[in-house]
């Protein structure tokens, strides 16, 4: 069973590989996060002016390829050494996963700002004025209503956009970090054999379905209170 | 009681029973339509009346019971259709007017109503095109046959909707609530187009909320109760002397 | 500045210009295998045949799960693989050969873009209302009849939004091809790096240039969905 050697060969390293897979998504993903939801906000409420800068930005994300970006922060870096040893970010640049990871949170902040507002927008009218009627500030508005109405209707779209995160993740192995892709690559590259694709596949897949499996719960538990149903299951 | 095999009954449905699960809907119900007969089925929300419709043309298939038209009975094995080619030679003999009209929205007016005798029928082009304008103009639409569906109100799409059926040339038109999506403003203009129909002599049977067409214009009423015939006659009959409670109930409640 | 990307000896624009001629060349010969690829795994998902729409739905899963680099290299490296031991079986003596990198990355993003078509496809399909098809067997027409008069001409308005994203997705995921050595935009823009020791001028530049490819695309896509929609939508 060649398949089953190749694994029995290699599985720490491609133990390893998933990890690295993991953090760079899960690392990215959440500092997105963090960024995602002011931004969303002056998405969908800002002045014209206030959005232009952010519209550009959003733009010129879903315009690039991801490779491209990593390519601009990983290399283009180096055309700025001088000023940035100066500034004591030299190491920062230096270290591809660092800049695979920035690449990615700002590659995904763009989507899940878009993805939020929608959210936003959705929420009905008639709730928010319902808040501010009962004498809510804008800011318990926001927390109390808002917020968690987007996150509710945005669920779905936020766990695809952190699975195409996770696929996107892969191209960090062409600026030599050792994910799970990286990890297959070196292992295909000294030994020629082919079934390391088939374990990286498998690998991947399990990976995104056990997310689509977790996501799904969680968005069970965050819209629990919007089912009908009363918690014993009782029509 | 024996069906009259009789020369002229267009479409006869004999003993339908239609279940949807363990929900049966249809308990055996039995209907004769004759040439010019205008036959108006009437029944609240529920009594089976546009599951019957739709029975009767296998849009629905019933889950038993026999349907023929004009002596040839359509044959079912399985629930199935046993002979599909069979359903529509019979679809194309009964015309059908929907509740949400149906038009299809990627045709102009005109190829709405030409897009059966060309396709189904096999006729040319240019006389359907003749028929469908000679249509248009009879149900008022000729300047707009250019036009696309959801360009038109919806009174002018169920008229559009009629002359597409009556391009088929039918021998029988089943209408399935014709008027209930439209605005009340607009329900005249349709009931006055059926009413011309019915009094050229065309066979209709007419699932309906309009009483006032049903006591009118139609030869003879149905009423539908808890999926059975509850009542049946003459309009004059029905609204006179109903026998049922139900159907008094039933119109007491329209009023 | 502009000498960088002059034309001629001394600058990169007449390289750039022909790696930008490989990326659309590769997107324009993607685009319709892909669809025609999506159209069969849309007409499999959408099967009365269980096995068969088993199939068509492990196929999307499968490929939409995967990174698009790693089933580029799948296709890369595998298919070389199968090649040669099919000529090596057909005629021994024949020399080893070659699987063109752009032949690769023509196949391995049409089986990714098929992936994404068949979901948009299959939305579409189930978009068209069911009272049309009702009116269709109503006036005696055939399933075929259907299909071909009623669905088919519906489908491109409901299918053009998703088919518009996915053909920018393809656009930038072209840039893929550069780790195998295809000299598209990217690669062109790394050679020139490797030269100028320029990295950010000429990986932003890159960037601009597929995010110009990216606007252009919209713009052309927002017209085709307006005549999509001519006479549909309500003025």
């Amino acid at each position: 069973m060649a398949l089953i050697d190749t694994l029995a060969q290699n599985w720490p390293k491609l133990i390893d590989g998933v990890g690295t897979t993991l953090a760079l998504t899960g690392l990215g993903a959440l500092i997105a996060a963090m960024a995602a939801p002011p931004l969303a906000l002056l998405r969908a409420q800002g002045s014209a002016l206030a959005q232009a800068p952010l519209r550009i930005y959003i733009s010129f994300i879903r315009g690039t390829p991801i490779l491209a970006q990593l390519f601009l922060v990983f290399y283009g870096s180096g055309q700025f050494r001088v000023e940035l040893q100066s500034l004591g970010l030299w190491g920062f640049f230096r270290d591809p996963f660092n800049c695979a990871v920035l690449v990615f949170a700002i590659n995904s902040c763009a989507y899940q700002t878009e993805i939020l507002r929608g959210g936003i927008q959705a929420v009905a009218p008639g709730e928010i004025e319902a808040g501010r009627a009962i004498g809510m500030s804008r800011l318990t508005v926001l927390r109390r209503i808002v917020f968690p109405h987007a996150y509710r209707i945005a669920w779905p779209a936020l766990g695809n956009e952190i699975i195409l995160l996770m696929k996107a993740s892969a191209l960090a192995s062409v600026v030599t970090v050792f994910d799970l892709m990286g990890r297959t690559r070196q292992i295909f590259s000294r030994s020629f054999d082919f079934s390391i694709y088939f374990w990286a596949a498998v690998l991947y897949l399990a990976m995104t379905i056990s997310f689509v499996l977790l996501w799904r719960l969680a968005e069970r538990r965050l819209s629990r209170h919007m089912t009908g149903q009363t918690p014993q299951g009782v029509q | 009681m024996q069906p009259q095999p009789s020369q002229d009954v267009v479409l006869s449905a004999q003993n339908i029973h239609k279940s949807f699960g363990t929900h049966e809907v249809l308990k055996g119900i039995s209907l004769d339509s004759r040439n010019h007969d205008v036959i108006s089925i009437l029944g609240s929300s529920g009594s089976g009346k546009s599951t019957f419709l739709r029975c009767l043309n296998f849009l629905e298939i019933p889950t038993s019971g026999q349907v023929s038209v004009h002596g040839e009975e359509i044959v079912v094995r399985n629930g199935r259709p046993g002979d599909p080619r069979q359903i529509e030679r019979m679809r194309q003999r009964l015309g059908m007017v929907f509740q949400q009209f149906n038009l299809w929205t990627h045709r102009t007016v005109l190829e709405n109503v030409m897009e059966g005798p060309v396709q189904v029928k096999r006729r040319p082009k240019a006389e359907a095109r003749d028929q469908a304008e000679a249509l248009l103009a009879r149900v008022g639409l000729a300047e707009r046959m250019h036009m696309y569906p959801a360009q038109l109100s919806g009174g002018q799409q169920q008229r559009v909707a009629i002359a597409r059926a009556l391009a088929m040339e039918p021998d029988a038109i089943l209408f399935d609530e014709p008027t209930s999506a439209l605005d009340p403003e607009l329900v005249g203009e349709v009931l006055k187009v059926m009413q011309d129909l019915a009094a050229e002599g065309r066979t209709m049977i007419v699932v309906t909320h309009e009483m006032a067409f049903a006591r009118e214009v139609s030869t003879e009423v149905v009423f539908l109760h808890q999926g059975r015939v509850a009542e049946q006659g003459t309009p004059d009959k029905l609204f006179n002397h109903p026998d049922s409670e139900a159907f008094a109930r039933f119109i007491s409640n329209i009023r | 500045m502009f000498e960088l990307f002059s034309y001629g000896p001394l600058g990169w624009g007449d390289e750039i210009l022909a790696g930008l001629w490989v990326t659309l060349r590769l997107a324009v010969t993607t685009l319709p295998v892909g669809l025609l690829i999506g159209f069969a795994v849309a007409g499999l998902s959408l099967s009365h045949n269980r096995g068969l729409r088993a199939l068509g739905v492990g196929y999307t899963t499968l490929m939409r799960g995967l990174p698009e680099i790693l089933t580029l290299f799948i296709v890369y490296n595998g298919v070389g693989l199968l090649l040669n031991r099919a000529m090596a079986m057909l005629s021994p003596e024949a020399a080893p050969v070659e699987f063109s990198p752009f032949a690769a990355g023509v196949v391995a993003l049409a089986l990714v873009f098929a992936a994404f078509a068949a979901e948009v496809l299959r939305g579409a399909f189930l978009a068209v209302p069911e009272g049309q098809i009702m009116a269709g067997r109503a006036i005696g027409m055939t399933p075929r009849q259907i299909f071909w008069r009623i669905k088919l001409p519906q489908l491109w308005r409901f299918a053009l939004p998703g088919m518009g994203n996915l053909w920018l997705n393809l656009l930038k995921d072209t840039a893929l091809v550069s780790v195998i050595a295809l000299d598209d935009l990217m690669r062109a823009t790394k050679v020139a790096v490797g030269v100028t020791k320029q990295p950010f001028t000429f990986y932003l530049v890159a960037c601009l240039i597929y995010w110009l490819l990216c606007l252009v695309s919209e713009l052309g896509l927002s017209r085709l969905e307006q005549r999509a929609n001519r006479g549909v939508r309500r003025a």
